[in-house]
């Protein structure tokens, strides 16, 4: 799996809240049309990660880099237009608008109409419940329905790299095997996956390589089999 | 009241009622995305009547630096009316560069940066007040050109005469709503300013430069903001650089009346409040600015969220 240039490479990476260090030194690669899974407890830095990635918290030191350029100058917007689509936490879905304006602005850097129009109907075929739901208000939908439309949102600016935050959080088993279903079809259709996950189980089932994090900072990592069976893995994460 | 007497009040409470609706979007425009109620608007109101006035080709007063000074050409008043209302959302632009954004990157305190919206809005005020001193000015005559003092929409034995200038502001202020609401709610531009005033952070991770969006939403704010000044100086006349201070209070009724960072609420609460100053017994006009407070007290007693607002006012 590792050959080849990284798609996403954190070197370093370091970031404070205020007077906390919230990630420290962290090193991090992803490959092109991989999954690959950061573990940990509640507040050991995952989403901090990604949302540093996403560069809607500032890093203080290190570097980010995408296809090799670094995002350390980019603006959260560019970063979307670079091919990082982030799927937030809590899914944040815009409640007080509808299923499709919510779908559309994930279109938001895109221009190509007919494209778009395509690929709407694409989310609808992956999530059914979701045209069904069409003119409702985001915020009416149940959270499972939520997660369905965050992702389905983030896909509708086509990007190469999803950055997925805690996707089972809060929803049924059904409803999160079928989350998980459309993601490994997702991956098996050409997107790369770094996925934050406290279900550590389901994340190194669909995942080929992990990263366990513990107060920010990267304790070990290994393929996801290997760490499936790593005794510190078993007893801290996995129960 | 004369049903004919109705009418013709009613029509004029629409009229100026619309001018406050869309007076009340700049204030609620900005509300919605930041949280914050923006002072300067007023001010910006007051800015958007002189510039018109000036690009009309009018002569300013004898005070101020630019005393007698007047433009070596001037434009038709609709165009004048559109470029003075560009200009004034360029000003709401610069305050926004120069106040607002500076305040929101070092995350000062809501409050801070209200009080500072009221401080732009005295500098403006007293700028203006050096430039074209603190007269009176009223629009010639000569901007309604061909058009007669009034019209008649009834017959000559029971007539229902309403001044011109009345359907003109009424006319463009409507226009003016429906082209903010097609562009709000079926554009692209428009869904984001939805998504930005929903949920910025959200917005920006899916590629909306939000601060892009919040400079535009000044823009539109101060536009509008321009419009209703040139549109209310039209109608009365421009009482001076304050002119948009008392107006401001009146616009802050409205966007609370009608629940704040609401638009269908500001549009509601701008022509609720136009109608019921013009139905208003002819003894009783000296209380006419009273009369939007009264009903803001009395609405706000039974429905503290406003006629249209969400019962959850906090941002979280």
């Amino acid at each position: 799996m590792s050959a080849g240039t990284p798609l996403l490479e954190l070197k370093h990476l370091t970031v404070h809240y205020g007077a906390i260090q919230a990630l420290k030194d962290i090193h991090l690669v992803v490959y092109p049309g991989e999954v690959v899974t950061l573990i940990g407890a509640n507040g050991a830095g995952k989403s901090t990660t990604l949302r540093a990635i996403s560069r809607i918290i500032a890093a203080k030191a290190g570097e980010i880099l995408f296809e090799g350029q670094s995002l350390l100058a980019e603006r959260p917007d560019r970063v979307v237009r670079m091919g990082i689509a982030h799927v937030p936490e809590g899914r944040r879905v815009l409640a007080r608008m509808t299923v499709e304006d919510n779908l559309l602005l994930g279109a938001y850097i895109r221009g190509d109409s007919a494209g778009i129009a395509d690929d709407l109907e694409q989310q609808f075929e992956r999530f059914p419940r979701l045209r069904e739901r069409r003119e409702q208000l985001a915020g009416t939908l149940s959270g499972g329905e939520q997660q369905m439309l965050a992702i389905a949102r983030a896909l509708m600016s086509r990007p190469r790299l999803l950055l997925l935050d805690e996707p089972s959080l809060g929803l049924a088993p059904i409803v999160v095997r079928e989350i998980f279903a459309t993601l490994r079809q997702l991956n098996s259709a050409g997107v790369t996956v770094l996925l934050v996950e406290q279900n550590a189980t389901l994340a190194l089932q669909m995942a080929a390589r992990g990263y366990v994090l513990e107060a920010g900072s990267i304790k070990f990592s290994d393929t996801a089999d290997k760490l499936m069976i790593d005794e510190r893995v078993k007893q801290a994460y996995l129960g | 009241m004369e049903l004919t007497t109705l009418l013709q009040q009613l029509i004029n409470g629409l009229s100026i009622g619309s001018v406050y609706a869309i007076f009340a979007l700049g204030y609620t425009l900005i509300f919605s995305i930041l949280g914050i109620i923006n002072f300067a608007h007023g001010a910006v109101f007051t800015l958007g009547a002189y510039f018109t006035y000036a690009l009309t080709g009018a002569r300013f007063g004898f005070n101020g630096i630019f005393a007698e000074a007047q433009l070596p050409f001037g434009l038709p008043f609709l165009l004048a009316l559109f470029v003075g209302a560009g200009l004034a959302g360029l000003v709401g632009v610069l305050v926004e560069r120069a106040l607002f954004r500076p305040l929101r990157a070092r995350g000062a305190d809501p409050l801070l940066t209200l009080v500072s919206s009221l401080g732009i809005a005295v500098a403006l005020v007293n700028t203006i007040q050096y430039f074209v001193g603190a007269e009176v000015y009223s629009f010639p005559s000569s901007v309604l050109q061909g058009l007669p003092p009034s019209v008649n929409f009834g017959t000559p034995e029971a007539p229902l005469v309403v001044r011109t200038v009345q359907l003109v502001i009424g006319v463009i202020s409507l226009v003016i709503l429906v082209v903010l609401t097609w562009f709000i709610n079926r554009t692209k531009t428009g869904r984001a300013l939805r998504a930005v005033a929903e949920d910025s952070t959200t917005s920006s991770l899916l590629g909306i430069n939000t601060d892009r969006l919040i400079l535009l939403t000044f823009f539109i704010s101060g536009f509008v903001g321009g419009i209703a000044g040139t549109l209310v100086g039209l109608s009365v006349t421009i009482t001076g650089p304050y002119f948009g201070i008392a107006f401001g209070l009146k616009g802050l009724a409205v966007i609370v009346l009608g629940g704040l960072g609401n638009i269908p609420g500001a549009v509601l609460g701008g022509i609720v409040i136009g109608i019921a100053e013009n139905l208003l017994p002819s003894s009783a006009v000296a209380y006419k600015d009273a009369i939007a407070f009264a009903i803001l007290f009395v609405v706000l007693l039974i429905r503290p969220q406003g006629l249209l607002g969400r019962t959850q006012v906090q941002k979280v």
